[in-house]
């Protein structure tokens, strides 16, 4: 496909350096590569961790942005999707033997209407209302899946069998899982791209910019939201059954934690709101960052990682406020030399 | 023979204040109305109640024969209906073009289709050099015209403009005369809410003027001007010197 830019008439089609919204660059296909290589390349097992990790966590970022960034739906509840998604995928595998291969689109289809509902609830609230009570949202699954032991094994948490079977999606390799989240990652990266060059991607836009405006047009604002919330908490459902078949083991303390909630949207804030690359970005800083930082003085010097981690996050908010990504399209338009 | 746009008997209050009270008056097809008052006669919120964006407390509103009282804003700009704000409410983050193209998509359903006659509307109103713009850089003027495009660009049959005019240049304000001139030739019906009474005076086939949400007049341009009623409203009563 042949995409033009209408506006630079001097200007050959030509195929972006940067990102560029709604077109691929050269800029995504070479990070594309290097994540590929990263995938395949014989490295330790506890550095594939925090790749992998760095790859579940872009695409959770981007599924976020679809309500966040795009729609304006600042959620501080995105994990209780997460807990959904991956609560019925690991349900439907230990009580009822049905494989993770259907149960991780089922799981996101319960996490979308979770979504929906979520959205039609707080159909009237704006600003900080609206994130206060995703936060209460989340909260309230998270103390109904506690209590729910029948189903959820209450706080003792629910166990996958650590038996290698790619049946039910449980693996002996690293790389293996290094490639099921590179593969999650590139999907909801295809998924943004498509929604942010569609005419359901501009409406999003359009609610969020400005909300009577949009209803003047034609555009139902609600419709909208709630569509925007669906997808993104079905997004994030997918996600957390992938890290349930990684990780073996799910407890509400975690899956549907606010730090998880709080990390889900700082790392689209930190790479950039409202961009495809952004999140990705912004995962791929964040993660390693905070993991490596765990790993060298979680022991030594307790808490110190967490204080490194603060100071990173204080530097990028201060001196790049549009995020990463902002700072890469202030790159693009830097003229050195004239 | 239903008329193209009644108003009837309408009432809106806000608490105990009656912003706009009784209004009755019909618009034809192919008019192009002036609604005049002073400052807060209740005009934009005669606006908002046709727009779909307040219902009203009392009273109906029928467009081409149905009751469209009540309608969300949303259902009211597919049956036909565009608006301009008082206050432009562009998009902020989107360019010039990408802010016409949402209201594009009510009538062209593919993103290249809505970008092609967002631009023709653009280039209507003297905005051809700015689609890639961004809005922030955009002048109260520029701003004005974008509003007028964005409600063009829906296709509609009915256009409620919202004193498109304040803040323009003299020059500005004559380019746009003629342009809304225009519209009802184009097969646009227009009702229009102006200050800068030379503009409106010497466009509209019609005037509506009310005060203090009821309307006290109607009539041609020349003879509202004359109205006891309407000099008593914008000035008040004649003073005797003698």
């Amino acid at each position: 496909m042949v995409v033009t830019d209408a506006y630079s008439p001097g200007e050959p089609t030509r195929f972006p350096i940067l990102p560029e919204r709604g077109r691929l660059s050269w800029f995504e296909l070479v990070l594309l590569l290097i994540c590929i290589g990263l995938a395949v390349a014989n490295i330790p097992s506890s550095l594939r961790d925090v790749i992998l990790l760095s790859f579940l966590f872009g695409g959770l970022a981007l599924a976020w942005n679809i309500a966040g960034g795009y729609a304006g739906l600042i959620s501080f509840g995105h994990a209780a999707f997460f807990g959904v998604g991956s609560y019925t995928s690991t349900i439907l595998l230990v009580h009822y033997g049905i494989t993770p291969w259907i149960g991780i689109w089922i799981g996101g289809a319960i996490a979308g209407l979770f979504g929906a509902v979520l959205a039609l609830i707080c159909a009237r609230l704006r600003g900080p209302f609206f994130i206060l009570s995703t936060l209460a949202f989340a909260e309230v699954v998270r103390i109904g899946a506690l209590n729910w032991s029948s189903l959820t094994g209450g706080p003792e948490g629910l166990s996958i069998m650590p038996m290698p079977d790619p049946g039910s999606m449980v693996f002996a390799s690293k790389a293996t899982y290094a490639w099921l989240m590179l593969g999650y990652l590139v999907a909801v990266y295809a998924i943004t791209k498509a929604l942010e060059s569609s005419r359901f991607g501009y409406y999003l836009f359009a609610i969020r910019d400005n909300e009577d405006a949009a209803s003047a047009a034609g555009v139902n604002p609600l419709l909208g939201r709630t569509l925007a919330m669906a997808l993104s908490a079905a997004l994030t459902g997918v996600g957390g059954s992938l890290f349930a078949q990684y990780f073996l083991y799910l407890d509400p303390t975690y899956v549907i934690s606010p730090e998880l909630s709080f990390q889900f949207a700082l790392l689209p804030a930190v790479g950039g709101l409202g961009t495809a690359i952004g999140p990705v970005l912004g995962s791929f800083l964040i993660t390693p960052l905070s993991e490596l930082l765990r790993s060298y003085f979680g022991n030594s010097a307790a808490g110190l990682h967490l204080v490194i981690y603060s100071l990173a996050l204080v530097v990028v908010m201060l001196y790049f406020p549009s995020g990463l990504s902002g700072a890469l399209s202030k790159l693009a338009r830097w003229r050195p030399f004239s | 023979m239903s008329a193209f746009l009644e108003i009837r008997k309408v009432s809106r209050a806000f608490n105990s204040t009656m912003a706009v009270k009784d209004v009755s008056f019909v618009v034809e097809k192919g008019e192009l109305l002036g609604l005049m008052g002073p400052n807060g006669a209740g005009k934009s919120t005669l606006f908002n109640l046709i727009a779909g964006v307040l219902p009203p407390t009392s009273g109906e509103i029928i467009f081409e024969g149905k009751p469209i009282t009540g309608c969300k804003s949303y259902d009211v700009a597919r049956i036909g209906i565009a608006r301009t704000f008082q206050i432009p409410k562009p998009y902020r983050q989107l360019s010039v073009v990408e802010n016409v193209m949402l209201s594009a998509f009510l009538r062209e359903k593919s993103v290249a289709g809505a970008r092609s006659l967002a631009e023709a509307t653009l280039a209507d109103v003297g905005l051809a050099d700015y689609f890639g713009t961004p809005v922030s850089s955009l002048t109260v003027g520029l701003l004005k015209r974008l509003e007028v495009a964005r409600a063009l660009a829906m296709r509609p049959k009915l256009v409620l403009f919202d004193e498109i005019m304040a803040g323009l240049t003299p020059t500005e304000v004559g380019t746009m005369t003629k342009f809304v001139a225009s519209l009802p030739a184009r097969g646009i019906t227009v009702v229009w809410v102006e200050h800068v009474l030379y503009a409106i005076m010497k466009t509209a086939t019609r005037m509506v003027v009310i005060n203090r949400g009821e309307v006290i007049a109607g009539g041609a341009p020349a003879a509202i001007a004359r109205d006891p009623a309407v000099v008593k409203a914008y000035l008040g009563e004649e003073m005797n010197l003698a």
